[in-house]
């Protein structure tokens, strides 16, 4: 079955009624929508791991030139759709006194499908579109809390940098059509092994457009100045889908583009990239090392894992083993980045502050949370026995394959350096006394969701063969 | 004749350029907004003007009904409808020579790759503008699911923006 295309009618369907529903329902409609979004998405994740593990035979699109069913994007779909699962889940605790609350979800559905529609084209022109379908509702996200400042303040930023980054991706594309006479992935690659020599400049000045344009949402250094304070101001279960979703999106597209541009543009982008994912990934780490507040130290700590991820794209004309971590990374990156983020919010929610202070022996008021918390941040830092660890090991192997051993070298390093803050925390929420107890109750829902993703990072850790797979599946299906 | 006629787009070219960047300049930097808001509407006009010399006249068009009709005619109200708001000058500093300098920069970057590549010698030398209908066509037949999605694009973006502009509570 065409997958993307069921996808769209399910989600789109869901997004456009639920504004409609809480204009007919009125009040009746809050926990309503709440619980139809998560359904809804929930039912997308299933048809697209069914179609993974080939239940449903995944058939050819209904546009082709615009859309390509492979792995590649089933993947990437599974990834998006369950971090979209994990944040829509947990906004029916962390939302429940907010206005408009079937608004949240009807553009957190239309993210999630951007996301989707991202994973699966292969067309400048759909990947735009994609785009935008993913950025606009995560702008007015941000902005969630109208009478908030920081709120603002994030939206305003976040809005008018990604505007300028859109604007910029564009530019790219035109020059690139401009060069190819079309905006179809494959066509721009044939077109591209037969560009004359002195057209290369112009290809180079494409390239580097489109890496600028789409840097801002992959969070890599330097177009990451928004991230810290977008993902403060936010509501921290939209910093969770930013960070764990729609950055992951931004890298499908990625890997799309470059892994046809690249091969065939007699340009060697290696070493840029191996630069700006060191400078991605050391600038993130040493900036989380100082920060005073769990979501911005989230955010650097985010920052720095686009840092790992780009290692795959950087080794990329050498070896297809970067991808294949990429892939895997973004997986297990989404599932702990995005607990990371939702178990800071559930504290922020209870005890109204997001200092790191506030993390003092929480051990002892909120054990649940502090366990799937720590389990994320050890993944986080790369520790053996959880997933994160086996992603990180294929990256930095793949940047050995791919003669960057300083890379891999450096990324060992950031790793142990990482492990300081991740460490701190634990440190605060295990041994550190309370400055005051008091009991603090444990939604039940959301400690579920938290201990899931928390035993979704343990599993893939000890059993990491099905995820490595279809990464390793996905990879090869991207070129036919 | 031939060289007439290139002398002749040049200059069109060149004015319609400085036109563009000039009315630009003067929508972000003009301290009172209707000002701003008809030199958007100029600037955008000026783009248009572009369209036309690269002869895609059916995007001009577009330009001409949907940006400067529509979207500078939106402003314009707007600004009349929130005249009281009180609007705050930031006193700039260093960042304008800082982002002059970027400017500058990424225009010699620019225009250096462009006149060091082939594009000055590959023009075409005649090539005929897409017709309408040709137009219409691809849009329904390539494309008509990037049309659809931008269907939900416009979708999403109105639902936004109505949430953005609800007066909730007690907001005044």
């Amino acid at each position: 079955m065409d997958i993307p295309v069921i996808l769209v009618g399910i989600l789109s369907a869901a997004a456009l009624l639920l504004p409609a529903l809480d204009i007919a329902l009125r009040r009746a409609s809050r926990t309503f929508s709440a619980y139809f979004a998560t359904f809804v998405i929930a039912i997308s994740l299933g048809i697209v791991l069914l179609s993974a593990v080939g239940v449903i035979p995944l058939t050819e699109s209904v546009a082709p030139n615009l859309m390509r069913n492979d792995l590649m994007g089933l993947f990437f779909s599974m990834v998006v759709l369950s971090v979209a699962l994990l944040v829509s889940a947990s906004s029916i605790d962390y939302m429940k006194n907010e206005h408009n609350i079937s608004i949240y979800y009807s553009l957190l559905l239309f993210t999630s499908l951007g996301m989707v529609i991202l994973s699966f084209a292969v067309d400048f022109l759909m990947i735009f579109v994609a785009w935008e379908l993913m950025g606009i509702p995560t702008f007015i996200l941000t902005g969630y809390r109208k009478k908030d400042l920081a709120s603002n303040e994030a939206a305003v930023k976040f809005f008018i940098l990604g505007a300028l980054a859109t604007g910029i991706l564009l530019y790219g594309i035109s020059i690139m059509y401009g060069l190819t006479g079309s905006t179809n992935l494959p066509a721009v690659a044939a077109a591209l092994s037969k560009l004359s020599p002195d057209m290369l400049p112009m290809a180079a000045f494409s390239v580097i457009m489109l890496i600028a344009g789409l840097g801002l949402k992959l969070s890599i250094v330097p177009f990451h100045m928004w991230i810290p304070d977008a993902y403060e101001g936010a509501p921290t279960t939209v910093s969770a889908l930013l960070s764990a979703g729609t950055k992951k999106a931004g890298f499908v597209a990625g890997v799309r583009i470059l892994a046809v541009a690249f091969p065939l543009l007699k340009l060697d982008l290696t070493l840029t990239l191996a630069i700006i994912a060191l400078a991605t990934m050391t600038l993130g780490n040493l900036a989380a090392l100082t920060q005073k507040s769990i979501t911005r130290l989230l955010a650097y700590s985010s920052i720095a894992q686009a840092g790992y991820l780009l290692v795959g794209i950087a080794v990329l004309p050498s070896t297809n083993l970067g991808l294949t971590g990429l892939l895997y990374h973004s997986f297990n990156h989404a599932i702990m980045q995005g607990l990371a983020f939702l178990a800071a919010a559930i504290v922020a929610v209870r005890l109204s502050k997001t200092t790191l202070s506030s993390y003092e022996g929480l051990s002892k008021t909120m054990p649940l949370t502090s366990f799937s918390l720590t389990i994320a941040l050890l993944g986080l830092a790369g520790m053996p026995p959880l997933s994160g660890f086996w992603s990180k090991l294929v990256l930095f192997t793949a940047a050995v394959e791919g003669d960057l051993t300083w890379l891999a070298f450096a990324g060992l390093l950031n790793s142990a350096l990482s492990l300081g803050y991740y460490g701190l925390i634990i440190k605060r929420m295990y041994v550190d006394e309370p400055s005051e107890t008091i009991q603090v109750r444990e939604p039940a829902g959301f400690t579920i969701l938290l201990l899931a993703a928390a035993a979704v990072i343990i599993l893939t850790g000890i059993y990491p063969a099905p995820i490595y797979d279809f990464a390793q599946r996905a990879v090869l299906a991207l070129t036919p | 004749m031939k060289r007439a006629a290139h002398i002749m787009v040049d200059s069109l070219f060149l004015v319609l350029a400085l036109l563009t960047i000039g009315a630009s300049i003067l929508a972000l930097e003009s301290r009172e907004l209707v000002y701003g808001a008809v030199s958007l509407a100029v600037s955008l006009l000026g783009i248009a003007g572009l369209f036309i010399l690269l002869e895609a006249t059916f995007v001009a068009m577009l330009q001409v009904i949907v940006f400067v009709g529509a979207i500078s005619v939106l402003i314009i109200f707007v600004v009349m409808l929130v005249r009281r708001e009180k609007w705050v000058a930031l006193p700039a500093g260093g960042e304008v020579f800082g982002g002059l300098l970027i400017a500058i920069l990424l225009v010699a970057v620019v225009g250096y790759l462009a006149v060091n590549s082939g594009i000055s010698s590959t023009l075409p030398p005649s090539y005929a503008p897409p017709s309408y209908t040709q137009i219409g066509i691809q849009i329904l037949t390539d494309y008509w699911f990037a049309l659809e999605i931008l269907g939900l694009v416009l979708a999403a973006a109105v639902i936004g923006a109505l949430t953005m502009a609800k007066i909730e509570g007690n907001e005044p």
